[in-house]
């Protein structure tokens, strides 16, 4: 297993990771309204869509993209506690 | 080591900033006059440090919090105190045309709503937590 404790799922690790760096622009950004965290959180949103769209939804067609996307960002939290940037 | 503020007291701090406002914006008859403009612009100010400084403490703590609810009650403690700060506002801006209350309020507006986000997203993740989810889908932390 790598040493940020992952292991591979329908989203890589390097997608988490991606994902992580775009999350924590924009949801613990100093200034709220800064266009870099307007950019990040468009880029977020944008990538999980994506990623829905073509890794997952194709396999998990009952899973919604709402509970989806509220496990990305949680799942982001945690990477980010566990991998301070 | 004296252990640091947390994020109740954080917010607390600012409120007396927000009753200074209060107090000199309804303590001039004539909003237009220069020494009420003067007085009143330089609160507009510290309310607007106060907001941004306030918003990015709880930003720090936020990236550290231990649970979803912590999470939660951070940002709508930071929403409350900017509600605090619209109420305020809204009674004077129009008193005081010329001072940057109007933006202030806007900017406020803007923060609260960042808030609102904030603390809707940590719900929904904490609700979501609790209906299944297939395995496999995302990667598993060790």
């Amino acid at each position: 297993m790598p040493d940020d404790g992952l292991s591979e799922g329908c989203v890589t690790r390097a997608e988490l990771a991606e994902l992580a760096e775009l999350f924590d622009r924009f949801e613990f950004a100093l200034d709220p309204l800064s266009r870099d965290a307007e950019e990040a959180e468009a880029r977020f949103n944008s990538r999980v869509q994506f990623i829905f769209e073509e890794h997952i939804r194709p396999r998990r067609p009952q899973l919604s993209f709402v509970i989806f996307r509220a496990r990305v960002r949680n799942l982001c939290r945690v990477f980010l506690k566990k991998n301070p940037p | 080591m004296k252990p640091s503020l947390n994020y109740e007291e954080l917010i607390e701090a600012g409120q007396p900033r927000l009753s200074a406002l209060q107090r000199v914006g309804s303590s001039f008859l004539d909003g237009s006059s220069s020494a009420a403009s003067a007085a009143f612009s330089r609160e507009v100010c510290f309310v607007e440090a106060s907001v941004r400084q306030t918003y990015e403490h709880i930003a720090r703590l936020a990236r550290r919090a231990d649970s979803l609810d912590e999470v939660a009650n951070m940002w709508r403690r930071m929403g409350a105190f900017c509600e605090s700060a619209l109420q305020i506002l809204a009674g004077l801006k129009d008193k005081y045309p010329d001072c940057g209350a109007a933006e202030l309020y806007d900017l406020v507006l803007d923060y609260k709503l960042a808030c609102d986000d904030r603390q809707n997203r940590a719900l929904e993740e904490k609700e979501c937590l609790t209906t299944d989810f297939p395995k496999g889908v995302l990667p598993e932390l060790s």
